[in-house]
């Protein structure tokens, strides 16, 4: 295989590999983060946050694989760049790093939100138990 | 197989090896404290499910980024040293990430548990 052919393969491979990390994490948090989501004050909101946790962990997955630049100091331009396969392989494991570092980050942020669900709803548990106050 | 693919196996199964063993020793603890502090099962599950991710992905990150690109005759301790660079890197990595969760944790525990003592 030529190197100009291991780029081709090897940068749709990665592409789809992000694409199935980021899946593959929405599907093993979507069923728990749904039962917090439910928490949520409204009918809609909880739609809303069910609906944009896929987006919310597939786009960081393929953002971590697109910021990653084939480009640098010392190879500027395409023949440069499919001249070593080594350059290459290097190339894609930092795109794959970069994927899972992007996923965690997403998970994260995530994390937060469930945090300010779980507080907002409590907050409007605790409102509606709190006795009224006597005039 | 040559050097430089078991250098690399080596170094996934290390790098698999310290999320792996933190969970264990964490993952009881840390359910009681979410159990305790949520009371919600499904809060319980996505956080220890987002730790697992956050243990495992951050280590994977740093075992995969170690690039193994030595010159061709390379010495057999140049490998392994190239392997502990890649373990300090996913123990640096796995560090910041858990030392992230457990401020989040905290401040959970911190916002949830003011409101359900008063």
């Amino acid at each position: 295989m030529t190197n100009e052919r291991y780029l081709i393969a090897s940068y749709f491979v990665c592409t789809a590999l992000a694409t199935v990390l980021g899946i593959l994490v929405y599907l093993f948090l979507r069923r728990s983060f749904g039962g917090v989501a439910d928490m949520a004050s409204g009918k809609r909101l909880p739609l809303i946050l069910k609906r944009l946790l896929p987006c919310g962990l597939l786009f960081p997955s393929l953002l971590g694989f697109f910021s990653v630049s084939y480009r640098g100091c010392n190879r500027t331009n395409y023949e440069e760049i499919v001249q070593s396969r080594t350059y290459l392989v290097e190339k894609n494991q930092e795109q794959i790093s970069s994927v899972l570092l992007s996923i965690i980050i997403a998970v994260l942020f995530w994390d937060v939100v469930v945090l300010l669900i779980l507080k907002y709803a409590q907050n409007g548990r605790n409102g509606t138990q709190l006795p009224q106050a006597d005039d | 197989m040559n050097l430089e693919l078991s250098a690399f196996l080596t170094l996934l199964v290390l790098s698999l090896a310290v999320p792996t063993i933190l969970f264990l020793l964490l993952r009881a603890s840390l359910s009681d404290l979410l159990r305790h502090t949520l009371k919600l099962q499904a809060g319980v599950t996505f956080y220890l499910r987002s730790f697992l991710l956050v243990l495992f992905l951050s280590a994977l990150s740093a075992a995969i980024g170690t690039s193994f690109d030595l010159k061709p005759g390379s010495r057999f301790m140049e490998y392994v040293w190239k392997g502990a660079e890649g373990v300090s890197s996913t123990l640096e990595k796995t560090v910041w990430f858990v030392a992230a969760y457990l401020v989040l944790v905290t401040i959970l525990v911190a916002t949830l548990k003011v409101k359900d003592d008063q």
